[in-house]
């Protein structure tokens, strides 16, 4: 048992993520302090009010009364004091940590050598920002309460105990209800909330969006009024769920609200009888009936405690999947450069993502100075993930890449800053001059003169938005500005026009020729192919449809036009259909 | 900033009966607040004032169990009062948010294809679901704290007045301190905190936006660079945000400083009063009971505050979408019947545009410019069928053109007369929506159609190599938006649908219907829009391709032109 007990504490997501919070137990420890110190005065404010009235009622001489009066106003004060400094010391504790998990994050994901799938999927980078803050919170919601809690908690027991130790058990049973039971209950009402809802809560955002993306094709076809009923059941299913959860988080708030009520009476149970026997003083009496007025506060904060701690742990494991394993094998220092001139080599090459299947299988490429190569080949037969390989960003399965490449992705980032910075992610040293050029190059000049501020324009989040042809041509100008001497576009003609997309492949396959740099481009238009040397068409083997992608044919656009049926077939379906200026 | 919207509860029926559950919760805990005291009181006073020294140590045995009794009875009625606020609030509140999602999202559609800044998709949509999700803690954690505010404490007070005079008037005095000083904090800092409050976000999205862009960085070998930017910016995001909290937690410090001495002042006071016999005992413990009672409301409001801002704003920004006008004037009823011409009107009418111009959101361009045209409709005969196509660069306002021939978007200039009837049109987007459902359903709308006609439109918009692949065929289940199939998949399926549904709709309009598919699927387009003209139709569609413009019996150009800037 301890063996499995071990394992599981090992497991916890939330352990695994401490070293990287670079959590200061220390600050801690004062946090808790400080929280204690806060609830010492409200119970001490109750203990030693209670002490005073009971004495006062005796009519002893007011001066004995002066150490009560003193302490009753001291803890009236201190008590903000305390408190004011013990949220202040656990937010900074969480800050500290959460800006440490971002950072530290940043550097495994940036250090974690060649796996870019976890980093490809977009969902799971947007949940980061508030996954950290969830793991965050778990110190301001969670530790420090919990902590605060069972200090303050087993003293005031001890403080009743002393005075009756029947009592101060009762005090410590309804603690256990509402400290233990009651966050319990209400964790577990979230957790069946979250998880019966998360289908609900999906569903309700999937029609949420339909409606309101597709709401005009709704309106005219008129089918807007039955996604509106659907809308509103999935809303009704998740007020099922919701209404579940709420029979037992009723429970715990019953439970918490009734405890102290109850314990109060216990005190009274016990200590009636204990003082009317003469072995509790009167004035003890009422410390111990009406301080557990005021000890209840300990557990207020633990319910959402216990239900932040389990959202926390949550996030935590989301986290930890993202992080590449332990001991991240930084990219290999440039494999070894390819001889005589070539700058990029590929032999027997097998590409393909961590499932056992190969997506692609055996192909050699020579690229030197000048050379432009083209993909050709279905939507997803395999052309991104041979440009991740040839490019060093995903390790082969089998064969060799000698030489580097930039891979330049269809859906590459632009980043929230100016145009001129999101250049020069490219490079460091690109000047105003450089950048203008290459945004020439790409035809973007119009463009360039329509913004606001021209390069100092900020773009992405919060900016200006950037249409999908505009994005597609920033990130080649800004692919253009790399030092790297090979480019692996992936389909630069996504989301251009056909005349645009046709431009724009013939202008990287004129400037890789001018510039000495080699071109490989990924591309299921097959019109702007004539630009390149030479076009690999990959495909499926017939008889085999379940293996890897092959290249089933290579040569010249011209030579491949006259001898592959399929790929005559498909660029004559392109051509005649494109606009009559375009077309070698 | 309003605690509570009273627009929310004009608006959200289910809001209304919430807040009257909540109120009536309130008056019973208020109720029970007052028992309690003075079921301790009764209980504790005699009994202490029996057992000091001096006293005769004889107590009325049966009236303190009666009070213990009583003691009980509160005990389990807070119990049922916590346990029907959280059982029926959240019900409620899951109710309000419901309501409140559908009258946002109904209002977004009605506001046509381009409505005014603050109500595009993609807020609205985040609005709906994450926003007013923020709708929930707030109703079900501080708008109860804010009604007990308004119940219990004047309730309490009232008690106290009864009781001992002085406590009361000290209460009183200080009740009015805890929003004043709040408020005094509040406007010196508003402006600080604002700011620094701007700033840690930017400094956020900073971080998270470098984050996003790695696969890039890494892409051009850059992604060691920024770790050290990551942690400065780290550093000055917890820095600032520390200063913000400096302040915020200020105000929440002053609230509980001033209850809290409050209640100690109160303590002393009646301690005092006792010594010199100017009171009892057990007036004097109900007092010292019910004086944290007075603040304690108001506490868990400030605490809750915060919680409850992000819901506040919520509720805000849902009204200020609901309160812009529907200014296309399309709503669904107008469009389907009064002026617009009939079915019998419509086959061998015209469209005419008169000098057409739309000015394109966001950009010094009109998309479509100054465009006139007469669009002949199809005769509704087999063999009077047209093709219309629509041509034109990128951006050069083809689909904004559709929108205005559907009558779901008004020309800046110039007039459209008449617009298509919704109830005659069949209208296959870029991105056409696909429903939850069988693929049957989907193509079949849910009427009833003869499996042969079903068949022959499968074969015509090559729907058939689809099922082929699909699992189940016709009965395969396609979720909401057509999850699990591709673009050129949807595609198929949204024109067999308008191929099936278009007997009793004569106008088909098909937007860029190739632009997603490979060569082969640009085969199954032709092969349909021929079979719609075959069969009398009229086609209008939005074409980049020879081959679709090959097709068209008419072609109407569409220019954009920039405009000089003002």
């Amino acid at each position: 048992m301890p063996e499995t007990l071990r394992r599981r504490v090992a497991q916890d997501p939330l352990l695994q993520l401490a070293p990287l919070l670079e959590i200061r137990w220390g600050r801690v420890v004062r946090a808790v302090g400080l929280g204690t110190a806060t609830l010492v005065c409200a119970i001490g404010l109750a203990a030693a009010a209670a002490w005073l009235i009971a004495r006062a009622s005796q009519m002893p001489p007011v001066l004995t009364l002066s150490v009560a009066t003193v302490g009753v106003r001291a803890f009236g004060t201190g008590r903000a004091f305390f408190r004011y400094l013990e949220r202040l010391a656990s937010h900074g504790v969480a800050l500290r940590g959460m800006a440490a998990l971002r950072a530290n994050l940043y550097d495994r994901l940036a250090r974690g050598g060649a796996d870019v799938v976890a980093l490809r999927r977009g969902d799971l980078l947007a949940r980061v920002g508030n996954d950290v803050d969830d793991v965050g919170d778990v110190v301001v919601r969670a530790l420090v309460p919990g902590g605060v809690a069972v200090v303050a908690g087993l003293g005031s027991v001890l403080l009743v105990g002393i005075f009756l130790p029947a009592a101060g058990a009762v005090l410590l049973a309804c603690l256990l209800v509402t400290g233990v039971l009651s966050p319990w209950l209400a964790s577990r009402a979230s957790a069946s909330v979250e998880q019966r809802g998360a289908e609900a809560r999906g569903e309700v955002a999937a029609r949420t969006l339909e409606l309101l993306e597709d709401g005009q094709q709704l309106r005219v076809a008129g089918r807007l009024a039955q996604r509106t009923d659907g809308l509103r059941a999935a809303d009704r299913r998740l007020a099922a769920a919701t209404d579940d959860g709420a029979r037992v988080s009723g429970l715990s708030a019953a439970l918490e609200a009734g405890a102290q009520t109850l314990a109060v009476l216990g005190c009274l149970l016990l200590g009636i009888p204990a003082a009317l026997a003469g072995d509790l003083a009167a004035t003890e009496l009422a410390v111990v009936v009406l301080t557990p007025l005021a000890v209840f506060e300990v557990t207020t904060a633990l319910p959402a405690a216990a239900v932040q701690l389990r959202r926390s742990r949550a996030a935590a494991r989301r986290l930890v999947d993202l992080l590449p394993d332990d001991a991240p094998p930084h990219r290999e220092p440039e494999a070894a450069p390819a001889p005589d001139g070539t700058l990029l080599e590929t032999a027997g090459l097998t590409a393909g993502w961590s499932s056992p299947k190969p997506v692609v299988e055996d192909v050699d490429l020579t690229l030197r100075p000048g050379t432009v190569v083209a993909l050709a080949g279905a939507s997803g037969v395999g052309k991104t993930t041979l440009l991740l390989t040839a490019a060093g960003l995903l390790g082969p399965v089998a064969g060799q890449v000698r030489g580097e490449g930039l891979f330049v992705a269809e859906d590459g980032h632009v980043f929230g800053t100016t145009v001129l910075e999101n250049l020069r992610v490219a490079r460091a040293d690109v000047t105003e001059a450089d950048a203008r050029e290459a945004l020439a190059a790409v035809g973007l000049t119009g463009w360039l003169d329509g913004l606001p501020d021209g390069l100092a324009t900020g773009l992405g989040t919060g900016g200006t938005d950037v249409s999908g042809g505009e994005r597609r041509r920033l990130l080649v100008a800004r692919a253009l500005l790399a030092p790297h001497r090979v480019l692996l576009v992936d389909e630069p003609a996504e989301h251009l026009d056909a005349a645009t997309a046709d431009a724009l492949v013939e202008m990287l396959a004129t400037l890789a020729r001018g510039t000495g740099r080699a071109v490989v481009v990924a591309s299921h238009r097959l019109t702007p192919l004539g630009a390149a040397a030479e076009v690999l068409l990959l495909g499926h083997d017939r008889g085999a449809p379940d293996r890897a992608a092959q290249v089933v044919a290579r040569g010249p656009h011209a030579a491949l036009l006259r001898d592959v049926p399929e790929y005559r077939w498909a660029a004559e379906r392109e051509a005649a259909s494109a606009p009559a200026s375009a077309g070698p | 900033m309003r605690p509570l919207d009273p627009r929310l509860l004009r608006q959200a029926r289910a809001a209304r009966s919430y807040v009257l559950l909540t109120t009536a919760l309130g008056a019973v805990s208020a109720a029970l607040v007052v028992v309690q005291a003075f079921a301790i009181a009764f209980a504790l006073g005699p009994v202490v004032v029996a057992t000091s020294p001096g006293g005769d140590g004889a107590v009325d045995q049966a009236a303190v169990a009666r009070w213990l009794a009583v003691l009980a009875g509160a005990a389990v009625g807070r119990a049922a009062v916590a346990w029907a606020q959280e059982r029926f609030g959240r019900r409620a509140a899951t109710a309000v948010v419901a309501d409140l999602r559908e009258q946002v999202v109904g209002h977004a559609v009605a506001l046509g294809p381009r409505p005014p800044a603050g109500a595009a998709p993609s807020d609205v949509a985040t609005l709906a679901t994450r926003g007013l999700n923020d709708l929930e803690p707030y109703l079900v954690r501080f708008l109860p704290q804010l009604l007990l505010t308004a119940l219990v404490t004047p309730a309490t007070v009232l008690v106290v007045l009864g009781l001992d005079w002085v406590s009361a008037l000290i209460a009183v005095v200080t009740l009015p301190l805890v929003p004043f000083f709040m408020w005094l904090i509040g406007t010196m800092t508003a402006g600080t905190s604002e700011r620094r409050l701007a700033t840690v976000e930017r400094l956020g999205s900073q971080v998270l936006d470098l984050i996003a862009g790695l696969p890039t960085l890494r892409a051009f070998g850059r992604e060691l660079g920024p770790a050290a930017r990551v942690r400065t910016l780290g550093e000055s995001s917890r820095r600032a945000t520390m200063g913000t909290l400096r302040v915020a937690f200020l105000s929440g410090a002053v609230l509980e400083l001033l209850t809290t001495l409050c209640v100690a002042i109160i303590a002393v006071g009646v301690g005092l009063r006792l010594v010199h016999g100017g009171m009892e005992l057990v007036p004097a413990i109900a007092v010292l009971v019910l004086a944290p009672e007075i603040f304690l409301p108001l506490r868990r409001v400030g605490s809750e505050f915060h919680a409850s801002t992000d819901g506040l704003a919520a509720t805000r920004r849902a009204f200020a979408v609901l309160d812009l006008p529907v200014t296309d004037g399309s709503t669904d009823g107008e469009r389907t019947s009064g002026a617009a011409p009939t079915a019998t009107g419509l086959a061998g009418g015209t469209l005419v545009l008169d000098d057409v111009t739309v000015r394109a959101p966001g950009r010094d361009v009109d998309a479509p410019a100054h465009l006139s045209a007469r669009i002949a409709l199809g005769s509704g005969e087999p063999g009077g069928g047209r093709v219309v196509a629509l041509r034109g660069p990128s951006g050069a306002g083809k689909s904004t053109l559709v929108l205005l021939l559907l009558g779901l978007l008004r020309p800046d200039h110039g007039s459209i007369s008449p617009t298509l009837p919704w109830d005659q049109v069949a209208w296959v987007p870029q991105r056409p929506a696909i429903g939850p459902g069988t693929v049957r359903d989907v193509v079949t709308d849910g009427r009833e159609v003869p499996s042969e006609t079903l068949a022959a439109a499968a074969a015509t918009t090559g729907l058939d190599a689809v099922l082929a692949d699909l699992p189940g065929g016709w009965d395969a289940p396609v979720g909401l938006g057509g999850v699990g199939l591709s673009v050129g998949q949807r595609q198929r399926l949204a024109l067999a649908r308008a191929l099936v549904g278009a007997a009793d709709r004569p106008v088909v309009v098909l937007d860029e219907p190739t632009a997603h598919l490979d060569a082969r699927g640009e085969q199954v387009v032709l092969d349909t829009v021929r079979t719609w003209r075959d069969a009398g139709r009229t086609v209008l569609v939005v074409a980049h391709r020879a081959s679709l413009l090959g097709l068209a019996d008419q072609v109407v150009d569409v220019e954009a032109r920039e405009v000089a800037r003002a």
